[in-house]
């Protein structure tokens, strides 16, 4: 899918923080959107893939019963993923209730499209921290590898959905992928040039006021102490 | 200088996989089936049958070879998979096997003279007595050297054990010191790297996110803890960090990576039949970036120029390379 896959990026490690990517954008433009909205794309999607690597489902059967949690975090929601080989589902929802899902995955939604297209390596994004994962890591295991050994392309998935409209809507998507690139790099350079700059400039105001209340404290016990 | 052109041996741990280290620049890809009768028996990885049977018709296409592990050593009582492994592998079409166990070895020796072998890393056979007996006793071809020789003592143990072959690794993770022999992680989950072909099952490793970052624990105990900022590796006891005298730190080794591309001049001076690259378990990403850094680092090479300078430190455990024991200085 375009531009994504330099999600891995250099051998920077990533923060918990929420990324500052163009998909923030996207979610926050996604947040009042009702969810059902969304399902019937994510259903699509599902059949298309279940349809076009049927090898996928095959490799985690053993984990039939097991929902995951797959949490893009620059999007007001998350998908939950049932891998029943008869009935596999992602269903996008704004809260799991607790037991719902075996496992959690989450990170940048560009990170986790790059993964599901084999563009960057689960390990070296989680070596990187740019993947955070919780709970069984069996399950999450088994999904990654059949992910990847299923060869997928998002792209080519999106488009085999949609029948006779499948070239423009490649060509669409490869459009907006590109559009998507320029507007994260631009988005990027302000990351690099503005707001990392005021966040170091705050991060070394609370050192020193760390500093100065220790400094307090300090001299609060000794005065107490004479 | 000896410039003899080394086999690039490559690994996939899916067909995919396969596929992209072909289109990457493989001259032979190693694979294992999806058991325990190989040391990357991780859920969700590895071939079935009819998967391998497909993927050496491919890599035959291509020009290439399909090596396949069966490098874990077999249970008393359940020899029959192992045994089974071997016919198969055979059958399908495997240009060699690799392998660990000295029963194994009689096995496929006897069962099938005509299959080509390799010893396995497994089996760390690291000087020439013990490399001339899997020769001698069973035919061995080629043995794949264990990650404790300097380039110097490559070389010199190629001169005398000729005209069997060696294949050392060139890059990924790595092991400490006796291989095949490792039980740190059946300590702490009761299963084996060398009889499961499992170190830190998935299934015993959990993460915990904390507030200042994220703890890996494997069954109850907490093998490291990585700040936010820090770049994380595997949760491997042997790259722990723990604290003794109050103080955290590695006790064994460090979660760093082996890359050799700066040094794959004196390699390929040394003689050695095989690079290996490490990573069944990674992705096609991986594989992509690696088989190509070193299929043009090897050309490159023998073409008489250097190897171009690739940091692969984004996609290696711990986001830092080491030359291993190719350089080592100490004894």
């Amino acid at each position: 899918m375009g531009p994504l896959n330099e999600a891995a990026g250099p051998a920077t490690v990533g923060s918990n923080n929420r990324p500052f990517t163009p998909s923030l954008l996207l979610g926050l433009a996604l947040r009042p959107v009702p969810l059902a909205l969304i399902q019937p794309a994510l259903d699509a999607l599902v059949a298309a893939v279940r349809r076009r690597h049927p090898d996928l489902l095959e490799r985690v059967s053993a984990y039939a019963d097991s929902g995951i949690c797959i949490d893009p975090t620059d999007l007001p929601f998350v998908l939950l993923l049932t891998l029943d080989p008869a009935r596999p589902r992602l269903t996008a929802r704004r809260a799991l209730e607790p037991g719902e899902a075996s496992a959690t995955i989450r990170g940048s939604l560009d990170a986790l499209i790059a993964l599901t297209d084999g563009k960057v390596d689960g390990d070296a994004l989680f070596f990187t921290r740019k993947l955070i994962i919780e709970g069984d890591t069996e399950i999450v295991v088994a999904l990654r590898n059949a992910i990847d050994g299923a060869d997928i392309d998002l792209t080519e998935d999106l488009a085999a959905t949609c029948g006779p409209l499948a070239g423009p809507v490649r060509s669409l998507i490869r459009v907006a992928a590109g559009v998507i690139g320029r507007l994260g790099q631009d988005m990027e350079a302000v990351r690099a040039t503005v707001i990392a700059p005021a966040l170091a400039r705050a991060e070394m105001q609370s050192a020193r006021i760390a500093a100065v209340e220790r400094d307090v404290a300090r001299l609060r016990r000794t005065g107490s102490g004479r | 200088m000896n410039q003899q052109r080394p086999e690039l041996v490559c690994p996939a741990g899916t067909p995919a996989a396969l596929k992209t280290a072909i289109e990457a620049g493989a001259d032979a890809v190693y694979v294992g089936f999806r058991d325990e009768t190989n040391a990357r028996n991780f859920p969700g990885l590895n071939f079935s049958r009819p998967e391998l049977k497909d993927a050496i018709g491919l890599a035959h296409r291509n020009g290439a070879k399909v090596l396949v592990a069966i490098n874990t050593f077999p249970r008393a009582g359940a020899t029959d998979i192992w045994h089974r492994a071997v016919d198969d592998a055979v059958t399908l079409g495997a240009d060699a096997l690799i392998l660990a166990d000295i029963g194994l070895l009689a096995y496929a020796a006897e069962r099938h003279p005509e299959a080509r072998l390799h010893l396995s890393v497994q089996a760390a056979a690291s000087n020439p007595a013990s490399i001339r007996f899997y020769a001698e006793r069973f035919g061995v071809r080629r043995v794949v050297l264990p990650r404790v020789l300097t380039v110097a003592e490559i070389k010199a143990l190629n001169a005398e054990i000729a005209p069997i072959e060696t294949e050392v690794f060139v890059f990924g993770g790595l092991c400490v010191m006796a291989e095949g022999r490792c039980a740190l992680s059946s300590y702490a989950t009761g299963q084996s790297p060398n009889s499961n072909g499992v170190c830190s099952p998935a299934a015993a490793v959990r993460y915990v996110e904390t507030e200042t970052g994220t703890a890996s624990m494997l069954g109850e105990i907490t093998v490291n803890h990585f700040r936010h900022d820090e770049p994380a590796g595997y949760p491997t006891l042997c790259k722990g960090r723990f604290v003794a005298q109050d103080q955290a730190s590695y006790l064994f080794e460090e979660p760093t990576s082996l890359n050799t591309l700066g040094l794959l001049p004196d390699l390929i001076d040394a003689g050695i039949t095989a690079f290996k690259i490490e990573g069944r378990q990674r992705g096609r990403a991986y594989v992509a970036a690696v088989v190509s850094a070193f299929r043009q680092g090897v050309d490159a090479v023998l073409a008489g120029g250097t190897p171009p300078v690739a940091s692969l430190d984004a996609i290696v455990e711990g986001g830092r390379e080491t030359a291993g024991a190719y350089r080592k200085a100490w004894r």
